[in-house]
């Protein structure tokens, strides 16, 4: 049934040639992509840290990593290039971005001349490092507030509460349960960053890995291919690798550390027989090991498992060096110690203890009955603080402090005990005198931020209520009347001496105040001891400035002599000990270049 | 009419083309009367067609098999390729079913955004139908108006996700971020250019005596085709049914906004037609509930464990929405790894371009298939995927 | 839906009863049970819709697992039924007699996966794969990316892994 109204109807459509076309002219008016439009991207490489996130999420294998820069720490030097023939526009780079660098720009229009090129070598490059017209646009794309696809904040790890700590050297640390121990590993992006760090360029992400996918023996099994000290390291390594996480730059670094110590908590004993399994075929060939610190202790694991057959002296009655008797029991309880030693000894390594070179035995016979030497003995020797009245017997060293809670000797601090020093050694020092009871003060010369401690002992220094007094400078030490000490110090400033150097402290004139103590500690440093360069053999070793000279791979002069750790490296820190013994122990299998089958 | 039929040998029809009685033509697959790369097959005698058999295989990108080899997040990027005038039920579908294996609950505001997002891009989807429709009859005028006005409305996706086309805006844990600044009052001003261009569309499309006199008795959806053909959406409202996954099983917060599913009976291309036009109508009035119901503050998106290793626990599932061609799915399935085992999209152009088209075409005249095809709504990469 | 399954369950002998949720269940069925199974549902439980049918490919079982997913309108309950069937010679009862779509994805399935369904109208006809002379290609050992490599050309990617590069640039000897 048709109605004329249906007929007239369709001519509604007349009116419209009345009004303005949808159309915009394009060309000649090129329209803006909005704000935040997913344009073509930007990256700030001073921001960049090439790490490569942005290529490992990219579905569409369009983004390449390709060297702008020079590798350094923390930086691979490498930009993300990014092929527009692939990319979709998804913007996961963006969004997953460790840094925050990579961004998108709303321009959405691009000419490249020269097509006479390869098509599949066109439309790309590298946002930052090649020029484009966009570089400076300000908007676009951006990573929106409130949407994350990574995890910036650590999982927590759970302390000791400090009124807990205080009455014993129990580990304060708990160490994470397996479940917190997967979500922490969980966070890593796997980009490796942090690898080159490490002085022992140890596989980090792949031990992540194994504790994400909770394959206990292959970490371990990783964690033993470049650090024999696993267990300690998991507790006491300074950590370089956290400084440089890819993490790091907007939210917290992952706790590389503690998910190492992890591994070796919660590795089984047939986890670690298992390690020993692989056959080792002795080798006619003798190496001694001065020191069984970290240093001493790693060289020896990696050439007992190359065959050689190893010997350490050390003059302590137990191993471990500085790990022992450098480090309170609550941060790393002996027995972990004991479990990494009993690893490497399981190799077959001798440990001749209370053997002195230089004094028990004499480094000539070493050097004549083994076919190479490592020295590794650490710097035991600390310094004095070099004010009148220092030679009192109340004013010890933190180092003796540390050792005699070490082997049980019993101390007494008195009440008040005063702790001169900002380092590491400082910090046990302190807190293990709090431990025995005492009120504890630490000066220090420079303020806070200049302490070379870690921040966390400084903190938990605090927690424990260890006094703090900044910028003082000690002066002079005297016996009161009953026989306490009376320590005088003064206020110092801090003094920009030249441009770029760090500020020295200065004493200001006249200042003089004083603190009562019954027992002074020093711990602003230690040397070396010589005592074992006492014979001919030892005689073409060169010294300057106090320190043995050596290469990168701990070779003297002399070819039988290597040396490392923290007598060689000026770090002075466990795990650059233990990559100089594990550097040192291929140099000296390359020197002596045994025969081996196949 | 029964002696055009061919006779049948061994269950199949024989046409002998050099009788002169039947003529093989091909519409598609390019062809402006063909929605998307698929190609019809007809047997023709006369201006009738006897057979017609439906070709796909032009958009093939095998994007159940892609996904067998990516990880989750890498997923998402590409699961809104497989439609192109409304990607977002896919990017919705995709994450409600890894959300749904993870056992997870998205935040409340990041499930208004999402509806926000899929109900306007029904509008788009349907007004883009809407020329489709009115072209395929031959009224190319009204397909410019509605092409311009959808683009008005992709207008208001780039300005919000960022993308015209491809939003990729609903990611696995939320969504990717608030409204821009004066979103709202451009958004208005859009829906009420489609408020205004509906009444346009009624005047010269609905209320035209050419139209209607093709488009009525075009096509018949009878309810008892219903199941067997798999029909679902406007399809099956075009004949009298109610079904509306919106309204049945709610998802997101569908079960907070007032509305009623649109039917309308005859069941032929023009009851569909209405019902569709009746539907931007009902999305232009959804999309101003939703903004003026929606909670502006509050978290958008839960940080899922680390995409870059993310492992969905072993399982499988089944998620469905209602997208202007009916029931869109998504099954998926997990082996407890990094990677899909398998994700298999259900379109329902799957369905309407296939079995039911075949079976609707015969009998039509020539010049009307066209308009048959485009009024069963189809898009040909949901069939391939 | 429980009880529903635990009706049915000694009649069909149903396997792997999982309840997803109250409105999804999965139950696995042996290929021989199947067609009458599909037709009670349909016919006497209200599961009319047929919503899909699809094949996962366990690979390292041997073994397909086509999935037909069922949904009833009523009480707005979804089924699925694994069908298992070995992967070479693979072959299940046809169901395009009780869906019209069931020979489309039957046709599909036997495209993609080599799955046979005697009597399936149109199943040795190309469906997407014209002119394609390669195994099935959703199966799992068809790999797509070997495919591609030896079929097109690709643009030389010049990656450098951050990790390795470091090595190279800054401890090449260790």
């Amino acid at each position: 049934m048709m109605r004329l109204q249906d007929i007239l109807s369709p001519f509604y459509v007349w009116k419209r040639a009345f009004e303005k076309p949808f159309s915009i002219a394009v060309l000649s008016a090129p329209r803006p992509g909005s704000p935040t439009y997913r344009g073509f991207h930007q990256n700030d490489i001073d921001k960049c840290i090439g790490c490569g996130t942005c290529a490992e999420i990219c579905q569409n294998v369009s983004i390449d990593m390709v060297p702008v820069k020079e590798a350094q720490d923390g930086d691979s030097g490498l930009r993300p290039r990014i092929d527009y023939g692939r990319c979709c526009w998804c913007a996961l780079c963006v969004d997953i971005c460790p840094t925050g660098s990579l961004t998108m720009s709303n321009a959405y229009t691009w000419v490249e001349e020269g097509l006479d090129r390869d098509v599949r070598e066109t439309y790309c490059y590298t946002p930052g490092a090649d020029p484009q017209p966009w570089d400076d646009e300000a908007l676009g794309y951006r990573k929106p507030e409130g949407y994350e696809l990574l995890h910036l904040e650590r999982v927590p790890m759970p302390h000791l509460a400090p009124g807990e700590r205080l009455n014993s050297f129990v580990e304060m640390v708990k160490g994470y349960s397996h479940e917190l121990a997967v979500q922490e590993a969980d966070r890593c992006i796997q980009c490796g960053i942090c690898t080159a760090t490490c002085p022992a360029h140890m596989n980090i992400p792949a031990y992540i890995k194994a504790i994400r996918e909770d394959k206990i023996a292959e970490g371990l099994k990783i964690l033993y291919e470049t650090n024999p000290l696993p267990g300690v390291c998991g507790r006491i390594c300074t950590r370089r690798c956290e400084d440089v996480c890819a993490l790091s730059h907007r939210g917290e670094a992952i706790s590389i550390r503690w998910l190492k110590r992890y591994l070796t908590d919660c590795a089984s004993a047939e986890d670690y027989k298992a390690l020993l399994e692989s056959e080792i075929k002795p080798l006619d060939r003798k190496i001694a090991i001065i020191g069984a610190g970290p240093g001493g202790l790693s060289a020896a694991y990696y050439l007992a498992g190359m065959g050689y057959a190893v010997e350490i002296f050390e003059q302590n009655a137990a191993a471990g060096g500085m790990l022992r008797y450098g480090i309170p029991e609550y941060r790393l309880p002996y027995t972990k110690l004991d479990q990494d030693v009993a690893q490497i000894a399981a190799l077959g390594v001798k440990f001749n203890y209370n053997a002195c070179i230089g004094r028990d035995l004499s480094f000539d016979d070493l050097y004549n009955r083994f076919d190479a030497v490592f020295v590794s003995v650490g710097m035991f020797e600390p310094y004095r603080i070099g004010i009148p009245g220092d030679d009192n017997a109340k004013v010890i060293s933190g180092l003796q402090l540390l050792s005699d809670v070490t082997n049980g000797v019993p101390v007494d601090l008195g009440r008040r005990v005063v702790v001169v020093g900002g380092g590491n050694v400082a910090m046990d020092a302190a807190r293990t005198a709090k431990r025995l009871g005492c009120e504890v003060t630490v000066l220090y010369r420079r303020r806070e931020v200049d302490m070379p401690a870690d921040v966390e002992e400084i903190e938990e220094a605090r927690e424990e209520s260890v006094n703090f007094i900044f910028q003082a400078i000690p002066l002079e030490i005297k016996t009161a009347d009953d026989g306490s000490l009376s320590f005088d110090w003064g206020k110092a400033e801090m003094v920009q001496q030249k441009p770029g150097e760090r500020p020295q402290p200065i004493l200001i004139e006249g200042s003089r105040e004083n603190i009562a103590a019954d027992t002074i500690i020093a711990a602003i440093g230690q040397g070396v001891n010589y005592l074992w360069m006492d014979g001919e053999a030892s005689a073409k070793i060169e010294l300057k400035k106090f320190r043995v000279q050596a290469d990168r791979w701990g070779r003297t002069a002399d070819t039988k002599i290597f040396i490392g750790g923290d007598m060689f490296n000026p770090t002075a820190d466990a795990i650059t000990a233990i990559a100089d013994g594990h550097r040192s122990a291929r140099a000296i299998d390359k020197m002596l270049n045994p025969p081996r089958e196949n | 009419m029964e002696n055009l039929y061919p006779p049948i040998v061994d269950g199949k029809s024989v046409y002998d083309l050099d009788s002169q009685k039947y003529l093989k033509m091909w519409q598609g697959p390019q062809h402006p009367g063909v929605t998307g790369n698929m190609s019809l097959e007809l047997d023709i005698s006369g201006d009738q067609v006897v057979k017609c058999k439906a070709h796909v295989g032009y958009l093939h990108r095998g994007f159940e098999k892609l996904m067998e080899r990516r990880r989750y997040i890498n997923c998402f990027p590409i699961v809104c390729r497989i439609c192109v005038p409304e990607p977002d039920t896919n990017e919705y579908l995709f994450a409600a079913a890894m959300e749904d294996l993870l056992g997870l609950d998205i935040p409340e505001r990041a499930k208004w955004l999402r509806t926000l997002n899929l109900e306007l891009s029904r509008l788009a989807s349907f007004v883009m139908w809407l020329g489709g429709q009115s072209g395929a009859f031959g009224m190319g005028t009204v397909a410019q108006w509605c092409l311009a006005h959808r683009d008005y409305v992709l207008d208001l996706f780039e300005e919000w996700t960022g993308a015209r086309i491809y939003h990729m805006y609903m990611t696995p844990g939320g969504v990717r971020g608030g409204l821009p600044e004066g979103w709202d009052a451009h958004a208005e001003k859009v829906l009420d250019g489609i408020y205004k261009l509906l009444d346009e569309i009624r005047h010269v499309m609905f209320n035209n005596a050419i139209f209607k006199q093709r488009a009525k008795g075009l096509g018949v959806i009878t309810p008892d085709m219903f199941d067997r053909f798999g029909i679902v959406g406007p399809n099956v409202r075009g004949s009298g049914s109610t079904r509306d996954i919106r309204k049945d099983t709610p998802y997101l917060i569908y079960d907070q906004l007032d509305f009623e599913a649109v039917t309308e009976q005859g069941g032929d291309v023009y009851a569909r037609a209405k019902v569709r036009w009746r539907e931007v109508y009902q999305s232009i009035d959804l999309i101003r509930q939703i903004l003026k119901n929606m909670p502006r503050k509050g978290p958008l998106h839960i940080t899922l464990p680390n995409v870059l290793h993310l492992k969905v626990p072993a399982g499988e599932t089944y998620v469905r929405a209602e997208s202007t061609r009916g029931e869109y799915g998504y099954y998926m399935v997990s082996d407890g790894s990094e990677y899909p085992r398998k994700v298999t999209v259900r379109g329902p152009s799957y369905t309407h371009a296939m079995a039911l088209l075949e079976h609707l075409a015969v009998g039509v005249n020539t010049a009307d298939v066209a308009g048959l095809m485009v009024s069963l709504h189809t898009y040909p990469p949901e069939i391939e995927r | 839906m429980q009880e529903l399954l635990d009706n049915l369950k000694e009649l069909y002998a149903l396997n792997g009863i999982t309840l997803r949720n109250p409105s999804l269940a999965w139950a696995e069925v042996t290929p021989e049970r199947l067609v009458g199974l599909l037709t009670q549902l349909r016919d006497a439980h209200g599961f009319t819709h047929l919503v899909l049918m699809t094949c996962v490919d366990w690979l390292e079982d041997g073994r397909f697992q086509v999935t037909y997913l069922l949904h009833n309108y009523t009480t707005r309950q979804d089924l699925g039924l694994h069908v298992y069937v070995g992967r070479t010679a693979s072959e299940l009862p046809s169901i395009h007699t009780l869906w019209e779509q069931g020979r489309v994805y039957q046709q599909e399935l036997h495209e993609m996966f080599g799955i046979y369904f005697p009597g399936s109208p149109g199943l040795g006809e190309p469906m997407i794969l014209e002119s394609w002379d390669g195994p099935p290609p959703m199966r799992r050992d068809f790999d797509t990316r070997v495919y591609s490599e030896e079929t097109y050309s690709h643009r030389q990617r010049t990656h450098h892994e951050p990790e390795q590069h470091m090595k190279d640039r800054l401890y090449p000897e260790d």
